[in-house]
């Protein structure tokens, strides 16, 4: 299978190429989860992330709500 | 009913809290319940799926009758605090935002230059903008003026503790604001908070004070009825101070003069 190198909330991961966003949050456990992405600065809302592909070097950010003041 | 209107929205408690700092997510969410609190702050953070119970909005949200305010806490210029906004609004589809820009890890004092900025674009865009700011009258009526749904003075530096150290700066405030402002930041307890309400101030956000207690439950429900106390007297009219006393009873002698 053909992979491709992204920095996933500051790490480089190894995906399957042609991978979809919603392909990506499965691969790193956040399907279930209600987050926001961010790839290369764009967020990517829920209606687009089946078709929106991901590539080589692309900078992806997976966001949840934490505690804060 | 008295209320704390913010923007379209009507809130009966005057306390607002933030979720940050408590020892586990059952324990906040208690403290959230014990608050009465409407309103509450969140910060958005990076998935981690070694730690998923970070993930707040879904615990929040069943929790009922709560709206979420996220804060833009991590941004150091106006530009970060739009981009973090944005993502939030995507994220919770809440109106509010805490704009929070500190950029001195040290003090965590608020910059007011790049707050400006950043609430005049998401104004702008039609966010509910809540500006943490150092407690200065000038800078809260720019914010007004660009139309900042309230102004956040804070008491004293984050997490401090060191209660309402700017009490005369926010009286100012109070005095030439025309949007509700509520104090933010380094409230210790709620005789504090009390404080602040009697001054005039229309709500408080609270963190740390319950957070890092020994017993958050039961300091949420103090802060309360602090709050609620404090509001209710600034209503019911404080007595103005006198520089000489007055009497409470009858001074005329009536001892000894019976024959």
């Amino acid at each position: 299978m053909d992979m491709i190198s992204i920095n996933l909330n500051g790490e480089r991961r190894e995906i399957p190429a042609s991978s979809s966003v919603v392909d990506m949050l499965e691969l790193t456990g956040a399907g279930r989860q209600q987050v926001a992405v961010v790839v290369n600065e764009r967020i990517v809302r829920p209606d687009e992330r089946a078709t929106t592909i991901l590539r080589e070097n692309d900078q992806v950010d997976v966001l949840v709500f934490a505690g804060g003041g | 009913m008295d209320s704390l209107q913010l923007g379209s929205y009507e809130f009966s408690s005057r306390l607002i809290l933030g979720t940050g700092k408590f020892s586990s997510t059952r324990v906040m969410l208690d403290a959230v319940r014990a608050s009465g609190t409407q309103l509450v702050t969140v910060a958005l953070r990076r998935f981690n799926r070694e730690q998923a119970e970070d993930d707040l909005f879904g615990p929040l949200s069943e929790i009922g009758g709560i709206t979420i305010m996220p804060n833009t806490s991590g941004a150091a210029t106006a530009r970060e605090a739009v981009r973090a906004a944005h993502i939030s609004r995507e994220l919770s589809g809440s109106p509010f935002v805490k704009v929070e820009i500190h950029p001195n890890p040290h003090h965590l004092m608020p910059d007011p230059i790049e707050t400006y900025e950043a609430c005049r674009i998401l104004a702008g865009e039609g966010f509910l903008v809540m500006p943490y700011i150092p407690a200065d009258p000038v800078l809260s009526k720019r914010l007004e003026e660009v139309g900042c749904t309230s102004v956040m003075p804070l008491g004293s530096a984050i997490g401090s503790g060191q209660g309402l150290s700017t009490a005369e700066m926010v009286r100012i405030i109070i005095r030439e604001s025309n949007i509700p402002v509520i104090v933010d930041a380094g409230l210790r307890s709620p005789s504090e908070a009390c404080a602040a309400m009697e001054m005039g101030c229309d709500a408080v956000l609270v963190n740390s004070a319950v957070a890092v207690s020994s017993d958050p439950v039961a300091m949420a429900s103090a802060f309360a009825e602090a709050v609620q106390a404090g509001r209710r007297a600034k209503l019911a009219g404080i007595m103005p101070r006198s520089g000489s006393a007055v009497a409470t009873s009858p001074l005329t002698s009536f001892l000894g003069t019976a024959s």
